[in-house]
């Protein structure tokens, strides 16, 4: 298919022209006449703009590992920002890939990496503009297969519609077994889609979501989900990489020319957390824990320097502080990197003095701002979320960082967790107040001249896989209150405050725990309009309650209902390793306030160790 | 730390050694869609990648020095363009050329290189005059247009000026002008920090004045040919120094 040629005046009048050009350097291109060597044709697509889904550690994995295969080119594609995708509408131009121009439709496979919910219609608009049939039932032999990957797809119920197969967990095994069968099984793929994604579920890993009948209650819970043909699995098992330091890391990636989000190397220390917050879906899904280790790091990361002549260095992982070998790591780094003008960024530090000591020395800029998140504004909430952080420590580690010559710290809250009442808001506010005494009581001369807080409130959203999967989220009513209450507290001239938007958090919600009865509802929502839902100038929540009005549906029966300890949950054919049982022991101690201890201190028997990988080997 | 950063990059930072290559390079294909900041960053990337000897200016947020001769706007290609780039040490301009050729992204090329005196007033000052090769359809007949117009009259168009619209007289600013097809046009400018013409600036005045249609101008192509600097008697020459006759 020919290549997309965008007019100049095109390019010449959008936003960031460069989004859309690619040839930046590390991009791949492959020959497509050397002896017919390349015979899969990849479009890896990130349903969000350039800037943001660059920023993605699995994009720059994925292509890496998709490209080092002789018969593969993973081409790359983003969704267009609106002024250019009206140009590409008003003059038929399809949606493109950034390597070779080549139209979306005219690939093999057409893959999502899905990382947040808001994002969905932005997958209906990509597959649109590449002129692909939405429904996977619509799609033919010669359309490319749809799929998807990802933290979302965990419950990927309410986009079941429009994907031919999802992958569920870690894609560097799973991909290029899927990639193999294809290859093997071309001409069938193209005759008889449908007994290809019967081959390819053999795959474990691979969901195809066609092959499941789901029927409802009555009351629209679900009755149950079953295969709809003999020899299929009854349940879905996750995939993952049981040794993350013998899979392969992209030491030269793609190097964008223009500036996007997280302009940096990323080194990832470990997959999982072993924490247990009971409200974060990244710290079940991920499970086990599983460390690289830190003279791999060290290797990689000078190697990746020296390949794309980046200047800062980020560790990424769900909690740095957790990695067991970090003073080894970061003095291995800074040693390394210091002489070549490379400055280290580290999010998720717990904050003690090892982690300010740390951060000083890392970074060029001598005061990057500290971040620190309680999550709840009481001890008793804390211990409900299972977060092992108390007011002591907060202050301990707030005194350190004046004294280190911090202005102050960016205190990150969630609003409307389960059990919540006025006082633990309040208590929010009386952290912060106390705060503000321990800075009032250092003598002038230790502490820096302004005091400068922010405080940050998100509002919770309950997540599948989580001890919250049960939970009720608070009404919108409840939410404001709370945020407007919080607003009067901290008014105070040190003090920033900052919070989220209800109805986000709130379609957040709906979808994040949604069945396939609102794969009409996200495609209605699309026809009448809502794109780029995570972007504020965007999102419009009428849109969306208009559109579960029209399938009669009600929001709250996603968001504000209370789920029973035996309902089948739309998601319950997925299995993550963690069970539902000690998910629901987790729900139960969570009401009582009882915390749990993490991984490294007694292991809870969660059902992670059923992968025999990682933190659980050995115990 | 940022106090033994700067330290650690002034140890190979010996006055005499210092050096100052001047490169002259192309731009084409995907990189002229680069804003002048994008352009900038591609530079040092490549540049780090290609392991020069580059200085780093100090203060906390150390950054390879580089200057540039005047910025690109976006969409322009360039076969003349100039940066200058400060070497802690010295080393041979043409190794230099060929080792970060090697690092540029595709588009990006450098074509030449010559070492200019470290007390040598900045690139950017010197800049006087650019010429530009402008390729749109039926854009030489609009050209004679303006040019048939008044001596006297000026060629008043709006431009943004520190979030402002002004009108100002861009006829001054125009050196020189002449086709070489219907649609091939050339066009030498004042350039630089005094006074400067940007190209579209001047396809505007074509629209306004010279009836040329806006979607042509809007889908010219703009290649700056060639960036000029005072040669010390009244005319112009490259900025790049010529290799020595003596």
């Amino acid at each position: 298919m020919a290549a997309v040629n965008v007019p100049r005046y095109v390019l010449q009048s959008v936003v960031k022209p460069a989004r859309y050009v690619g040839g930046e350097w590390g991009s791949v291109h492959k020959d497509l006449s050397a002896d017919n060597q390349v015979r899969t044709r990849f479009a890896f697509c990130f349903p969000d703009t350039y800037e943001v889904g660059m920023s993605n550690l699995a994009l720059q994995i994925l292509y890496d590992l998709l490209n080092k295969r002789q018969d593969t080119w993973c081409e790359r594609c983003f969704m267009p920002w609106t002024d250019m995708a009206e140009q590409m509408r008003r003059l038929g131009l399809p949606l493109y890939s950034l390597e070779s121009y080549t139209p979306l439709r005219a690939f093999d496979f057409v893959g999502f990496t899905l990382q947040y919910e808001l994002a969905y219609t932005n997958v209906l608009s990509m597959l649109d503009l590449g002129g692909i049939p939405l429904l996977s039932a619509d799609r033919k032999g010669d359309d490319p297969l749809v799929i998807a990957g990802g933290p979302v797809t965990y419950n990927i119920e309410p986009m079941a519609d429009f994907f031919d197969l999802v992958i569920i967990g870690e894609g560097e095994e799973v991909l290029p077994e899927l990639l193999d069968l294809y290859d093997a099984n071309r001409s069938l793929a193209s005759r008889n889609r449908r007994e290809f994604l019967r081959l390819a579920t053999r795959i474990e890993g691979v969901y195809v979501p066609a092959f499941y009948h789901v029927s409802y209650h009555p009351d629209g819970t679900v009755a149950a989900i079953q295969p709809s043909e003999p020899g299929l699995p009854a349940r879905i098992r996750k995939r993952i990489i049981r040794d993350l330091d013998r899979v392969d890391f992209p030491l030269a990636g793609i190097v964008p020319s223009t500036e996007i989000i997280h302009d940096r190397i990323f080194l990832e220390l470990f997959r999982g957390c072993p924490r247990g917050c009971r409200f974060c879906q990244a710290g079940m899904i991920y499970r086990p824990v599983r460390e690289k280790s830190a003279d791999l790091l060290i290797d990689q990361a000078l190697a990746i320097e020296r390949s794309t002549g980046y200047d800062e260095l980020g560790l990424l992982s769900l909690s740095t502080s957790d990695y067991s070998e970090l003073a080894k790591l970061t003095d291995g780094l800074l040693c390394n990197l210091a002489p070549r003008q490379i400055s280290l960024s580290l999010p998720s530090l717990r904050l003690d003095s090892f982690s300010l000591e740390l951060m000083e020395k890392a970074s060029k800029t001598r005061k990057s701002g500290l971040t620190f998140a309680p999550e709840a504004g009481t001890q008793r909430l804390r211990d409900v979320i299972n977060k092992n952080i108390t007011e002591d420590d907060l202050l301990a580690a707030m005194r350190l960082a004046f004294l280190g010559g911090w202005k102050g710290a960016k205190l990150y809250f969630m609003l409307g967790l389960p059990t919540e009442t006025m006082d633990d808001v309040e208590g929010i506010a009386d952290l912060t107040r106390k705060i503000e005494a321990l800075y009032n009581e250092l003598p002038k001369s230790q502490r820096p001249r302004r005091l400068e807080m922010t405080v940050s409130t998100a509002l919770f959203v309950p997540k599948p896989f989580t001890p919250f999967q049960w939970a009720a989220q608070a009404t919108p009513q409840q939410l404001d209150e709370r945020v407007r209450r919080l607003r009067t507290l901290l008014r105070s001239r040190s003090v920033k405050y900052q919070w989220h938007d209800t109805d986000t958090s709130r379609l957040e919600a709906i979808l994040a725990r949604g069945d396939r009865r609102l794969g009409p509802v996200i495609l209605d929502a699309w026809r009448r309009g809502a794109q780029f839902d995570a972007w504020q100038e965007h999102f419009q929540m009428r849109i969306w309650l208009d559109a579960l009005q029209a399938a009669g549906l009600d929001p709250d029966f996603y968001t504000v209902r209370e789920r029973s300890e035996d309902e089948v949950f739309p998601w319950s054919h997925i299995d993550i390793g963690v069970s539902r049982p000690y998910l629901l022991s987790e729900y139960r101690r969570a009401q009582l306030a009882q915390t749990t201890p993490q991984c490294r201190d007694a292991c809870s028997f969660c059902g992670a160790e059923s992968f025999e990988g990682g933190i659980c080997i050995g115990r | 730390m940022a106090d033994e950063l700067s330290v650690l990059a002034d140890k190979g930072r010996e006055p005499e050694k210092i050096t100052i290559i001047r490169m002259c390079f192309a731009r084409s294909g995907p990189p002229i869609w680069l804003a002048h900041l994008d352009l900038m960053r591609t530079f040092e990337r490549s540049i780090r990648r290609a392991a020069l000897p580059i200085a780093y200016t100090r203060g906390f947020n150390p950054r390879p020095q580089l200057s540039f001769a005047l910025p690109l706007g976006v969409g322009l290609a360039t076969e003349d363009d100039y940066v200058d780039l400060t070497m802690l040490e010295p080393i041979d301009p043409r190794s230099a050329v060929d080792r970060l050729n090697l690092f540029l992204p595709p588009g990006l090329k450098v074509l030449t290189a010559g070492v200019v005196s470290a007390k040598d007033p900045s690139l950017m000052s010197l800049i006087q005059a650019a010429e530009y090769l402008l390729e749109g359809h039926g854009i030489s007949t609009a050209a004679k247009r303006i040019a048939g117009l008044p001596q006297d009259r000026p060629w008043l168009v709006e431009k943004k000026q520190k979030g402002n619209m002004v009108t100002v007289d861009i006829r001054p600013l125009l050196m020189d002008m002449h086709d070489e097809s219907p649609d091939r046009l050339f066009i030498q400018v004042k350039a630089g920090s005094k006074s400067n013409l940007r190209p579209k600036l001047f396809l505007e005045a074509l629209v306004r004045l010279g009836d040329f249609d806006p979607l042509a101008a809007a889908d010219t192509e703009i290649t700056r040919t060639k960036l000029l600097i005072a040669d010390g008697f009244g005319g112009l020459k490259s900025p790049l120094p010529r290799p020595s006759a003596f």
